[in-house]
């Protein structure tokens, strides 16, 4: 018998982990946000940043793009990151299916079509309610949320591929409506399809207060259920002899996850990719528990959005390339890589 | 109450998927502690829906089931999952587990969700392990371990539990002639130990017969015989259940009967 596995068999008392997780990953958040308040248009040297951060500067044009501009939206890709990535983890948990992603429950196509609506309206009418965008989001998104949940009711509850089925039947018909706008659009095209590849580039701090609240409570209650998913994965009907009504958690956990998206997405657009491959990284990188998982994906998913926003403004400076493009293109070698490593 | 010095009653049990099939009908029987009962029959004979049943998570239309005098209809599952665990037939796990963190699930229906488990969760976890010979297999990934040691992870987890009841289903089918016979003696040795209630649906009716204080004869949906495995296991019933017209002798160790072609 070997004997380093008999002296390994001791159980790491999970909660002493978590705390060091969260310090440490707020830590690393903190100072990568920080470092990226460097990149932009005009050249603010890191002395100057470093001088505004600790003792405010009297400069109005510099406090005015590090405040308004530069920091909003590091703090915006920083939750949209956490969110993506916490929602996609527990649906790949609540569906048992690696492919999941906080999008294939359907309430991403109807914020989506909420949003390609509310455009064509706006050139429609003439009458310009950019800020209104959102709302017109995130009522796309209750409508899909609820149709999702009245059909998945309709098949078989108590099953994940009842809810998965309705997600993608949903995606569908939303997806489908989509692409009967785009094709009747003219001018307003390229709003639509820059919404749709996601973006940043509008974050201010009244959509980071509105934001802010669903996220972190959202957050905070799938990591209470952290544990049924991890029963959830020995399959149904084990978790339902370990004491879980399996039903009741998909339910829940599908309806926490997809108020979080819809609120971000409503702001942000369709941030691709994110939410599908960071919480495998995650697993790569400490295993399957979602007690620890979901918060390591939290911090990874914040991290990367954030780089992958200053990536998706430098590269082609002056002109912004969309964010969802840049996560793909990034994150797909990353994963193939981490994936290799795993397994040699 | 008549059955008050009873383990697990089951009075009247009848079950269906669908209107026009009936899976299970009348079921009844008594078991007392720390009793080993092998449920045997043919494939769709209903073996491994009443060990559901059982278990709770599926709902008779008729008939109720009592465990120490709890009426297992006014339980709730997590209440259930305190009483009765199970070590299913299929052991796939999703993502890729330690085979100790899928033995410490056994302890989830006793873990706070706020507050989390204790050093009495993990000790609990460790000995099942030892219990179950799996220790070794700790840190090992539950997906790339061989099915026979995915089963002793398995049973380590349903241990872990602290079941009064324990439901096997077709537990031995994955393992080779050596772990079959090594797991029943571990079984017959936790049974002592434990003050442990089994009950376990069979394919092999040797091992049946081997293994179990009584046997139970399902043929479809219906109890054809219950009793000693001498009782049970005969021509006519085989015959009746089976058709088929076996030869039997008697096990020369154990003394009880085997069925041959």
């Amino acid at each position: 018998m070997n004997k380093s596995l008999v002296k390994n068999t001791g159980f790491i008392n999970w909660k002493k982990k978590l705390i060091l997780i969260v310090l440490f990953g707020s830590l690393i958040v903190l100072v990568i946000g920080i470092f990226c308040l460097n990149f932009g248009v005009v050249t603010i040297t890191p002395r100057d940043i470093m001088h505004l951060l600790i003792n405010g500067t009297q400069d109005k044009t510099t406090n005015l793009i590090i405040w308004q501009l530069r920091a909003p939206r590091i703090v915006l890709g920083a939750l949209t990151g956490a969110a993506l990535s916490t929602v996609g983890g527990a649906f790949q948990g609540i569906l048992r299916n690696p492919l999941a992603d906080p999008y294939i429950l359907g309430v991403s196509a109807g914020a989506a079509l909420g949003a390609c609506i509310g455009i064509a309206f706006q050139y429609i009418t003439g009458y310009a309610f950019a800020s209104y965008l959102p709302l017109f989001a995130f009522l796309g998104a209750m409508l899909s949320l609820y149709l999702v949940y009245k059909s998945s009711k309709i098949s078989y509850s108590a099953n994940s591929t009842g809810l998965l089925l309705s997600g993608v039947a949903i995606t569908f018909l939303f997806s489908a409506l989509i692409t009967v706008l785009l094709a009747l659009s003219r001018r307003e095209l390229h709003s639509m399809i820059f919404w749709l590849m996601g973006d940043l580039s509008a974050a201010n701090w009244k959509k980071i207060s509105i934001i802010l609240l669903p996220v972190f409570i959202g957050n905070a209650m799938l990591f209470f259920s952290a544990l049924d998913l991890n029963a959830l994965s020995l399959g149904e009907e084990e978790a339902l002899h370990l004491g879980i009504n399996t039903g009741r958690l998909r339910i829940r956990i599908f309806l926490i996850g997809s108020v979080i998206i819809a609120t971000v997405v409503s702001f942000t657009g369709l941030i691709g990719f994110v939410g599908l491959i960071i919480p495998h990284i995650a697993r790569l990188l400490v295993g399957p528990d979602h007690r620890i998982m979901l918060p390591i994906a939290a911090f990874l998913g914040a991290v990367f959005l954030i780089l992958c926003d200053i990536l998706a403004r430098i590269l082609l400076a002056p002109t912004e390339i969309p964010i969802g493009a840049i996560t793909a293109i990034v994150g797909v070698p990353l994963f193939i890589y981490l994936l290799r490593r795993k397994n040699q | 109450m008549k059955n008050c010095h009873q383990f697990l009653t089951l009075k009247d049990i009848c079950y269906s998927y669908t209107k026009n099939r009936q899976i299970l009908s009348d079921i009844n029987f008594s078991l007392s502690e720390s009793e080993l009962l092998g449920i045997i029959g043919p494939n769709g004979s209903g073996k491994t829906t009443l060990l559901n049943v059982i278990s709770g998570i599926l709902k008779p239309y008729k008939g109720e089931i009592f465990i120490q005098n709890h009426n297992l209809n006014h339980l709730s599952i997590e209440s259930i999952a305190k009483f009765i665990s199970v070590v299913p037939q299929n052991t796939w796990v999703t993502f890729n587990f330690k085979a100790k963190e899928v033995v410490f699930m056994g302890r989830m229906p006793y873990i706070s969700r706020i507050k989390g488990e204790s050093q009495e969760d993990y000790k609990i976890s460790r000995e099942a392990m030892i219990k179950t010979h799996s220790l070794s297999l700790s840190n090992q990934n539950i997906q790339k371990i061989s099915g026979g040691e995915r089963q002793r992870v398995f049973l380590a987890k349903a241990l872990a539990q602290s079941p009064k009841l324990l439901l096997l289903d077709e537990f031995t089918s994955h393992l080779d002639l050596t772990y079959k016979y090594e797991m029943l003696n571990l079984l017959k040795n936790i049974l002592k130990k434990e003050n442990l209630t089994i009950i376990s649906t069979f394919h092999d009716l040797n091992l049946a017969s081997i293994a179990s204080d009584r046997l139970l004869l399902l043929n479809d949906g219906k109890i054809e015989k219950i009793g000693k495995p001498k009782e049970v296991l005969n021509k006519e019933n085989l015959y009746k259940v089976y058709k088929v017209k076996p030869i039997l002798i008697n096990h020369p160790q154990f003394n009880v009967p085997q069925v041959i072609m």
